[in-house]
């Protein structure tokens, strides 16, 4: 059985962006505009947190990607009242966004404030509708969001895998943050697969879950910045 | 003939009762008006809402609850005032309980009514909210049971359910009192047409009102445990979140402590207003009052040891994430909002209700604005002040409520007030058959009491 | 042919006077129909009328129903269409007992007021409220009628609440 999941190294990564940019991209998030972001309805499924350490001017910035941990066990799942986000078999914390009545109760319960609610309905302006991902749907307003781990790259992967009657290989499926992070800090994979990069990655000293003392059972797991 | 002057004045009294109901009250019918038109805020504010999105309130990430499911808790706990204190006062056999029981039974019905509306208000897609209802279409759509959320339909449904039908089952007797009245006088007009309805064919016959009383009995026995479960369920919202200052156990009694004490205190002033207007003095009587007044005192005492024992916990257990909120209440950003609500709650009642003269029903009116205040300053404090600490600093929110959101707070008092005036002006808001009642027992009292004398030597 | 008497009583203890009497002359109890405003003190009458209520059997019964109802409902629907949330079991127990509760709530607050209007015959006839006496109903006197078919029964019983009326 797969459980995907991602390895995010924080010596690694630089606290670019690109991975933000990528994700807007590829899931047809909206951008919401100065006044709406200044009111804290900014949309990132995948954000960059700064944190600063130390005394101007010996100061030391540190970086962590943060977005949807995937969690097994999600409290964000069975708030919903109408199963619209639940656990799939592949270990993902899926999104139904047709069943999504927007009470955003599981967005107050996740601890990681990584779900975005569609306030208005997006607008994209000429020409940034032909950007648009066909594979991701454009959620309309009243709406709640999140990161799906690119559930349609995955997809895609497990389709080509099955017309060719194998399983999908390492490092076939790369989410958008993944493959666009200049300094490869985001791995992405199967931690069930005890050869893959990610389960070799997880067991590194360095690994550690974030705010682990939930017992959430993220599926991102992040390596420890050095000192 | 002291008997017939006795029932002469019991008469005369219950025409104070029945005059709003048969006669134009210019007073009532400009009440009506008045309150009619801020309701109509509520829904040209909520009809604003659904044609330019849920992002016309002022709610935001991590703020994703506001001013919508703090009314929704404000609205709920206040329906704790009537059926609950009804139905413990009659299964207690209260005697002084009879003019009290419709007015309160009548706060549970309109305040649920109102409450119910607030999620369907708070929610996205309010148009897809049949969602959470369980019909088996070919959507496939299904809700989820062990959602909080589900438990508070379920729950608000039985509660709302019950309060309608335990409303219901002493009226009808009185709206038969009404009818034969109406049909004596003059049977075509549309009062005694719905008077007529109303009453759905009652005839007062022994094994009707035998059956009655038993239902009324078994009604009041069930709705007890269900008002409780009311507003545990609703504080479990909030209990079954893993938020800091909100995954607590004590959440379940401290809510319905602090409803019943929101019901009450509406009780005081609408009981202290109805008496004023409508002139029924010798029914809300200073007994009344005072009575409620030792009941509210002890609510008053009850919710203020609850909030110390919160508070207390969390201060006591100094973890960093609960602490973060805790002194955002106590010492920073919520703490005016906080010591107003000790002012309002604590001080204001302990300084008052203890007196036999602050028992008075203006004093217990005025208390009982204050801890209304306070109470929904409570669930504001709740609601937002858990949700803009999340666990992650870096998403640290504030909030603040749009046009939108105040106009639906005030037109939800406006609906209320509407709601309110249009009972009076339709059902005897004292039961005129329980009053009836009690003073057939004081009869008999008086009978058992006279022969008792005769037989003494 | 059957006729009725009516007769109305300011006092409900002349009207326990004229059912003794009625009593004596040994008509029988479910000719005679009582009606007041308000509930009449068990103590003025005495269980001669074969007043009943199923009450608390019924209001059990629709508990029990409603609880076992909304269990299944819910035991069942998860279990045919399994969606696994924040890995609880499929049918979790401790939410699932507060929804069965509800539903023990709810069918017991439906079957009594079921019970009630079925044992009430409510809704009832339109030409309530009609009768030749009734609007002393609203004036808190009690109603006594007397059904009978035969003049000479018409006779004691007239007489009869005569003498109880004094």
């Amino acid at each position: 059985m797969t459980r995907w999941g991602m390895v995010i190294d924080t010596d690694r990564c630089t606290g670019c962006g690109a991975c933000v940019v990528a994700c807007h991209a590829e899931n047809n998030i909206q951008t919401v505009g100065e006044e709406e972001a200044g009111r804290g309805r900014a949309m990132h499924w995948i954000r960059i947190e700064r944190y600063y350490e130390g005394e101007f001017p010996d100061i030391k910035v540190r970086f962590q990607p943060v977005m949807c941990q995937q969690c097994g066990h999600a409290p964000c799942e069975p708030v919903c009242p109408v199963y619209a986000t639940y656990h799939t078999p592949e270990g993902l914390n899926a999104m139904v966004y047709a069943r999504c009545i927007g009470t955003r109760y599981c967005a107050n319960n996740c601890p990681y404030t990584v779900r975005f609610f569609n306030w208005f309905s997006p607008e994209f302006p000429q020409p940034l509708e032909r950007q648009l991902n066909p594979s991701v749907s454009v959620r309309s307003a009243g709406i709640m969001e999140k990161c799906t781990f690119c559930v349609q790259r995955i997809h895609d992967a497990q389709d080509v895998a099955k017309d060719e009657e194998r399983e999908v290989r390492d490092g076939e499926v790369r989410t958008a943050c993944s493959q666009s992070c200049p300094a490869e800090a985001i791995v992405f994979g199967d931690l069930d697969d005890p050869d893959s990069r990610v389960s070799e990655l997880g067991e590194r000293a360095r690994a550690m879950h974030l705010l682990e003392e939930l017992s959430t059972e993220p599926s991102v797991i992040y390596l420890r910045g050095g000192r | 003939m002291a008997s017939f002057g006795a029932e002469a004045v019991a008469r005369s009294h219950e025409e104070n009762l029945i005059r709003p109901l048969t006669a134009f009250r210019p007073k009532l019918f400009i009440g009506s008006l008045v309150t009619g038109a801020v309701m109509a805020l509520l829904f040209y504010s909520w009809g604003y809402q659904i044609f330019n999105d849920i992002g016309v309130a002022g709610i935001n990430r991590p703020v994703f609850w506001g001013f919508y499911i703090t009314n929704f808790v404000f609205w709920i706990g206040i329906s704790h005032a009537g059926t609950l204190i009804s139905a413990i006062l009659r299964v207690t056999q209260a005697e002084w309980r009879r003019p009290v029981t419709r007015c309160a039974e009548a706060i549970t019905t309109f305040a649920l009514m109102i409450g119910g509306l607030f999620p369907l208000i708070h929610l996205g897609r309010p148009w897809v909210f049949w969602y959470m209802v369980p019909i088996p279409t070919y959507r496939g759509i299904w809700p989820n049971f062990s959602s909080p959320l589900m438990w508070d339909i379920l729950a608000i449904t039985t509660y709302l359910t019950g309060s309608l039908l335990y409303l219901y089952l002493p009226l009808i007797p009185d709206m038969a009192i009404l009818r034969d009245r109406a049909l004596k006088e003059n049977p075509k007009t549309p009062r005694a047409l719905f008077f007529r309805i109303m009453a759905i064919g009652w005839r007062g016959t022994l094994q009707q009102w035998h059956s009655l009383e038993a239902g009324i009995k078994a009604m009041a026995v069930i709705i007890i445990p269900v008002a409780v479960s009311v507003h545990t369920i609703v504080s479990w919202d909030f209990a079954m979140a893993v938020q800091p200052m909100w995954h607590s156990t004590i959440f379940g009694p401290y809510f319905v402590v602090g409803a019943i004490y929101s019901g009450v205190a509406v009780l005081m002033v609408a009981m202290y207003l109805l008496r004023k207007g409508l002139n029924i003095g010798e029914y809300l009587s200073d007994k009344v009052f005072n009575n409620l007044g030792l009941l509210f005192l002890a609510f008053a005492m009850m919710w203020g040891y609850f909030t110390f024992a919160e508070h207390l916990t969390v201060w006591y257990g100094n973890e960093h994430i609960e602490r973060l909120v805790f002194d955002e209440r106590i010492w920073g950003r919520f703490s005016p909002f906080f010591w107003t609500m000790m002012f309002t709650n604590v001080l204001v009642p302990l300084a008052i209700l203890p007196w036999p003269k602050g028992r008075s029903p203006l004093g217990t009116a005025i208390v009982g604005f204050s801890v209304l205040i306070g109470m929904w300053i409570e669930r504001y404090l709740i609601v937002v002040g858990t949700l803009s600490f999340p666990r992650l600093d870096y998403t640290v929110g504030s909030y603040a409520p749009s046009w939108v959101e105040m106009g639906i707070f005030v037109g939800s008092i406006g609906m209320f007030a509407f709601l309110y005036f249009s009972f009076v002006q339709t059902t005897p808001i004292v039961s005129i058959w329980e009053v009836r009642e009690g003073h057939h027992l004081e009869v008999k009292a008086q009978r058992q009491a006279l022969a008792a004398a005769r037989e003494e030597p | 042919m059957s006729e009725r008497i009516h007769a109305a009583f300011v006092s409900p203890y002349d009207v326990r006077d004229a059912l003794d009497r009625l009593e004596q002359d040994g008509v029988s109890t479910d000719d005679i129909e009582v009606r007041s405003s308000a509930p009449l003190d068990h103590d003025v009458f005495p269980k001669r009328h074969g007043v009943h209520s199923r009450m608390p059997w019924m209001a059990l019964t629709g508990a029990v129903l409603g609880g076992t109802g909304l269990f299944s409902l819910v035991a069942w629907s998860a279990t045919i269409y399994p969606l696994p949330t924040g890995g609880q079991p499929l049918i979790a127990i401790p939410p699932t007992g507060v929804v069965t509760f509800e539903g023990v709530a709810l069918g017991a607050i439906l079957f009594t007021v079921a019970t009630v209007l079925y044992e009430c015959g409510l809704p009832g006839l339109w030409s309530a409220g009609t009768g030749p006496l009734d609007h002393h109903l609203a004036d808190d006197h009690v109603l006594v009628t007397v059904k009978c078919d035969e003049g000479a029964s018409m006779d004691w019983a007239a007489k009869a609440l005569e003498t109880a009326r004094e």
